[in-house]
């Protein structure tokens, strides 16, 4: 186990690194001391951010110094419980593959020498690992840890990928929250919101979460797209 | 009744004291650019910390005041005028109903706040009344001003108890270079000594790409990276300095990203930041390298100004 780094961010924030590389494991570590600190606050700690292998904490140096922080970080970093046994939570998100839904299905398969419905059979038949959240709000960093897929990014990115899309590279894959930039091959998109400030909880996702991936029609599509559009749509969550 | 928007502006935007807890979720924090000026225009108008104001952008526009009202403006000075008289900017002023402020450009510093006594009516989101243009995300309809929007008072005061004593001298903006102080890390060693070194040395140009959500700027010498320029995306604060593979620095501001994958060399400490938030394209920055004990010591120094100054209109 690596020895956990507290990197200085500023005045008002420090950076906890956990690891130098991305794997669950350590991702797993940040995810714990994340609990930890929100089980035994640190007074002045006003919210922390976990990523790939670290977890940055902001705070009010009025109420807590930089040193006396560090110190306090680590005690919990030492005596933080074990989330021994594994919750898994799982959210279904349902995706329309190929077509006008997902532009760059044919040429995926293309550049796997395989059939599109191989493309999407490791696409829906693994879970994926939301390491984080960023980028845009809600927007998950996920991947899968078997079968991935050969190709990267494209050479040229789209200026605007629509909202929903269902983008992957390699062992990687997100959805876009909104219409934003994109250098990923698109394969399909999701009639459901990843994020929608107007919900209760606004985010589907939160970092330590498994995406399994379901193929829809272009009728189911539409429908669950009524739903989301009604507010009658419910995410199916297992846990 | 409040504000009639009858000019927008080319920037102004609804900020609160930010939208904080969603970090995690990838929702950036938003807020003022300038905490300092934000933080004295609610002092001015007796408002709590944090209460939403409007932040003007290097050209204010014109307001029409429907509901008489205690207001203060700080901040970049745009040459207020209200009802075509000159508007004494850093103090509490009272408006009648029908008055028209009007702000032209900044003549120095480059963002302007307006705070009103007893707040803004903005229907929070997430907490708050922030404004993220770029994800259509709170304030008025997730955007910034247009004509004819209308934004309403949260109280109707036409004066406040101790008003005539609620007056803070000018802020100051450099016009041509300014001096950041910059606490290393959290990827200084991503750099060689010297690549380290060189960014206190030489001073970077604010090229126009300078918005909300980072401060572009030039070197004539790009800093080189150790390894490709990438790290593991990590977290990013207010103020941290990120240079890319180019080697260009992106200071980022209010609206930034809550991670990132390019290496943070430092990052500018939060009482230097209100100078960064008033700097405008084409101007000089020099860095100076602090010790985070320096940077806490004047942060806190600051906050204690402030109880102090709240005290004094009492």
């Amino acid at each position: 186990m690596e020895d956990i780094r507290i990197l200085i961010s500023g005045d008002r924030a420090v950076s906890v690194q956990m690891g130098s590389v991305i794997n669950r494991e350590i991702n797993r570590r940040v995810l714990m001391l994340k609990a930890e600190l929100e089980k035994y606050p640190i007074e002045g700690v006003t919210e922390t951010v976990p990523a790939y292998s670290s977890l940055m904490v902001h705070y009010r140096p009025e109420v807590i110094r930089y040193r006396e922080l560090s110190d306090e970080i680590r005690k919990r970093s030492l005596t933080m419980g074990g989330i021994a046994e594994e919750k898994k939570r799982i959210v279904e998100i349902p995706v329309c593959y190929g077509g006008e839904f997902g532009p760059d299905l044919e040429y995926c398969a293309e550049l796997e020498h395989t059939t599109p419905e191989e493309i999407i059979r490791k696409h829906t038949q693994h879970d994926h690992y939301v390491y984080m959240l960023g980028f845009a709000p809600g927007q998950p960093y996920s991947a899968r840890f078997e079968e991935p897929y050969g190709f990267k990014r494209r050479e040229t990115a789209r200026l605007s990928a629509p909202a929903g899309s269902a983008v992957v590279q390699q062992d990687l894959s997100d959805i876009i929250p909104f219409d934003q930039p994109c250098g990923w091959n698109i394969i399909g998109r999701t009639p459901c919101e990843i994020c929608d400030y107007t919900r209760e909880e606004p985010f589907l996702l939160r970092a330590g979460d498994w995406i399994r991936h379901r193929s829809v029609s272009p009728e189911e599509y539409r429908e669950i797209r009524r739903q989301v559009r009604a507010k009658e749509w419910k995410p199916v969550v297992i846990e | 009744m409040g504000i009639l928007v009858i000019d927008p502006g080319l920037l102004t935007t609804v900020q609160d004291g930010g939208r904080f807890g969603f970090q995690q979720y990838g929702v950036t924090p938003s807020g003022p650019m300038d905490e300092r000026a934000f933080a004295l225009a609610n002092l001015l108008t007796g408002n709590a910390e944090g209460m939403a104001e409007l932040e003007m952008t290097l050209y204010g526009g014109r307001y029409l005041f429907d509901a008489d009202a205690v207001i203060a403006l700080t901040g970049a000075d745009m040459k207020p005028l209200l009802n075509g008289e000159v508007f004494p900017m850093y103090r509490a002023v009272s408006v009648k109903a029908g008055d028209e402020l009007a702000l032209g450009f900044a003549q120095s510093g480059c963002r302007a706040y307006l705070s009103v006594a007893g707040g803004m009516d903005i229907s929070p989101v997430m907490g708050s009344a922030s404004t993220l243009t770029g994800k259509h995300l709170g304030g008025i309809e997730g955007r910034k001003l247009q004509k004819n929007d209308r934004i309403a008072f949260a109280a109707s005061i036409s004066e406040l108890p101790s008003q005539d004593k609620m007056v803070l001298p000018r802020e100051v903006y450099p016009a041509k270079e300014a001096v950041l102080r910059v606490v290393a890390g959290p990827q200084d060693d991503s750099f060689s000594r010297e690549e380290f070194r060189k960014f206190f040395w030489y001073s970077a140009v604010i090229t126009d790409e300078n918005d909300r959500q980072g401060c572009r700027l030039k070197l004539e010498r790009p800093i080189k990276h150790i390894g490709d320029g990438n790290i593991i995306s990590d977290g990013i604060a207010f103020g941290s300095i990120q240079i890319p593979p180019n080697g260009q620095p992106i200071i980022m501001m209010a609206d930034r990203q809550t991670t990132g994958g390019y290496p943070k060399i430092g990052t500018v400490i939060s009482v230097d930041l209100s100078k960064l938030a008033q700097a405008r394209p084409g101007m000089r920055l020099r860095f100076i390298r602090v010790s985070i004990e320096l940077a806490q010591e004047l942060y806190l120094k600051e906050l204690r100004e402030r109880i102090r100054i709240k005290e004094s209109f009492h």
